[in-house]
């Protein structure tokens, strides 16, 4: 990590747009300098950067088309079912100590099945990967509902 | 982006919400997901000995053109055949609502929903039949 801050420091120095005085590549520097900047936070965020791999290998997780790749197995499909169920439920309640319980669950759920994709992805296990990415998804979609909930309270105690 | 009319329409007051007995043997239940979102939907179709679709339920978790898409196709599957129901497309849904491109999948998720309801319902009817029946439909579909 220390190195690639440095690269980045390095690299957005010398691409710097006020380096340049002529209005066309100091038109050019402003892109260069915005697909160096999109380029770190896709580093730096492990998320990002296995989807990342994962899409150099072929298979973008971004692209919205179901495809058969990347079809999750059922029973996960049930398991992500019946928590968005019983996160309504808490939601209804509002019973936030209780969202935040089901948070904590699901963020060592995610955290597993990014481990488990970054592993594949080191392996060249294409499948696994495209699997694990896939379970990072919904649990992530799971802690944005979570956040949401904290809003709500929040903004009408 | 601005969701259309019909797309609002249907979120804030979605028809046919719900959940149907999944071991009703008059039941299909389709559960599928789109790991592009992290949407998962789930639709139950209650199904006639006849053959005809009396009844449909949705729940999905996903953005609104998802629960749109679901609910319309509940609407629109009352009363038809398997058949007919198995015909309807992502393409019809995505007309009806005037999905942007960005949200197509949010229909094809509808469309394959639809379909794995239908393929779960006659898996259970197929298991229902007698063995002998059974066997003799298998030794149909192979001729």
């Amino acid at each position: 990590m220390p190195a690639l801050e440095a690269k980045y420091r390095a690299l957005s120095l010398e691409l710097h747009p006020d380096r340049q005085a002529d209005p066309k590549a100091r038109r050019l520097a402003v892109d260069k300098t915005a697909t160096l900047n999109d380029g770190l936070k896709v580093l730096r965020d492990p998320v990002k950067r296995a989807f990342y791999l994962l899409k150099l290998k072929g298979v973008d997780l971004e692209r919205d088309e179901a495809g058969e790749q990347r079809q999750m197995p059922i029973e996960f499909l049930e398991e992500v079912m019946d928590r968005r169920e019983a996160l309504d439920a808490v939601r209804a309640a509002k019973d936030v100590p209780r969202a935040q319980a089901m948070a904590a669950e699901v963020e060592g759920l995610k955290a597993q099945a990014l481990e488990q994709a970054q592993k594949a992805l080191t392996a060249d296990a294409v499948k696994e990967a495209t699997h694990q990415l896939g379970r990072v998804r919904y649990f992530t979609r799971f802690l944005e509902e979570v956040e949401a909930i904290e809003e709500e309270a929040l903004a009408a105690p | 982006m601005a969701y259309s009319d019909k797309v609002l329409e249907h979120y804030e007051k979605p028809r046919n919400v719900g959940t149907l007995d999944k071991d009703d043997p008059n039941v299909g239940t389709g559960l599928v997901g789109a790991p592009a979102c992290g949407d998962v939907m789930r639709l139950q179709l209650k199904v006639s000995d006849a053959g005809i679709i009396q009844d449909a339920r949705f729940k999905t978790f996903g953005c609104g053109s998802a629960i749109a898409s679901s609910s319309l196709v509940t609407e629109w599957v009352k009363g038809k055949t398997l058949e007919e129901a198995g015909k309807i497309t992502n393409v019809e849904v995505a007309k009806e609502l005037s999905l942007p491109p960005v949200k197509i999948h949010c229909s094809v998720l509808a469309e394959d929903a639809i379909k794995a309801a239908i393929a779960d319902f006659q898996k259970k009817r197929a298991a229902r039949a007698t063995p002998a029946t059974a066997a003799a439909a298998t030794a149909e579909t192979v001729k």
